[in-house]
């Protein structure tokens, strides 16, 4: 099952990437996972269905085009602006992920996304995820993890599955 | 006809992608107003004439399905042309929004659905 959902996660990672974002991305299945004191990483929370957290970790280098090409603008981009446009990436790729994962007959409350500090990153982060994906930028890299909250199974043979 | 939008989410950025798409649409884009909630967006009705309302679901103070019902529920706005763009995947609450008489869009989106989209809600011809 953590097959699948990782499946899906690169799937629709990618999609939203390259149509919201303009970013071209490559699975890195192999590689380990990103130093995530060195990354900006966005979080947002879930309800609904099954409960948990989805977490997006970019490289620093990526954000200015991030924000560039969504913005579709060529000059230099705000830190609030980079800020605003992961949020905004996580938010897509998180609202897109759960109906793929539970089927579209389900209902979820997406909470509005945040920047993580590295304190929160650490809290996070230090539980295995459910799932992952990593992903090569043209400038970087991206990690995606998905947590779900105590006792939730994403495995149809749990009586917990959604 | 120019037409007057406002723009509600809470995203500054999805609120300036939202503008770029509707300026390649080719449709005639007179005044634009921005909200970041519902509540902003409604006030933002009461202050100006708008011909299209643009809004997102998942927004903090008042949500999108919130400001509907309100629009709805005023006979000086509940005529207005929505469309709901967002990640919203739920078969209910899609079918709710229709029921509302809103249009939904679903991010990520092209700028040729938004121009479908409107010109179909606005009864304007295509160029094709």
């Amino acid at each position: 099952m953590t097959d699948q959902v990782k499946e899906t996660i690169y799937r629709v990672a990618e999609d939203v990437f390259e149509k919201l974002a303009f970013l071209f991305s490559f699975r890195e299945e192999e590689r380990e996972p990103m130093d995530y004191g060195a990354a900006a990483v966005a979080g947002v929370t879930f309800t609904g269905q099954f409960e948990g957290r989805l977490a997006l970790a970019v490289s620093e280098e990526v954000l200015p085009e991030l924000a560039a090409n969504m913005l579709g603008i060529e000059e230099e981009t705000t830190r609030e602006e980079q800020q605003d446009a992961l949020k905004e990436l996580i938010n897509v790729v998180c609202g897109n992920l759960l109906p793929e994962l539970a089927g579209r007959k389900k209902m979820f409350n997406v909470n509005a996304p945040l920047i993580l500090s590295p304190e929160e990153i650490g809290v996070v982060t230090a539980a295995p995820p459910a799932a992952a994906a990593k992903l090569a930028l043209e400038d970087g890299q991206c990690d995606l993890m998905l947590y779900l909250d105590e006792g939730v199974s994403l495995d149809p043979e749990s009586s917990e599955a959604p | 006809m120019a037409i007057n939008i406002l723009i509600v989410d809470d995203s500054t950025v999805m609120r300036a992608m939202i503008l770029k798409s509707l300026r390649m649409t080719g449709l005639e884009i007179g005044e634009t107003f921005q909200a970041g909630n519902g509540q902003e967006g409604l006030e933002a009705l009461d202050d100006n004439w708008i011909d299209v309302v643009i809004v997102d679901i998942n927004m903090p103070v008042m949500n999108g399905e919130e400001m509907i019902d309100h629009m709805r529920e005023n006979p000086a706005t509940a005529d207005i042309p929505i469309v709901v763009i967002s990640t919203e995947g739920s078969e209910a609450r899609l079918e709710r929004l229709k029921e509302k008489g809103a249009a939904f869009i679903h991010k990520p989106f092209t700028p040729e659905t938004i121009r479908d989209t409107m010109q179909t809600m606005l009864h304007i011809e295509g160029d094709d």
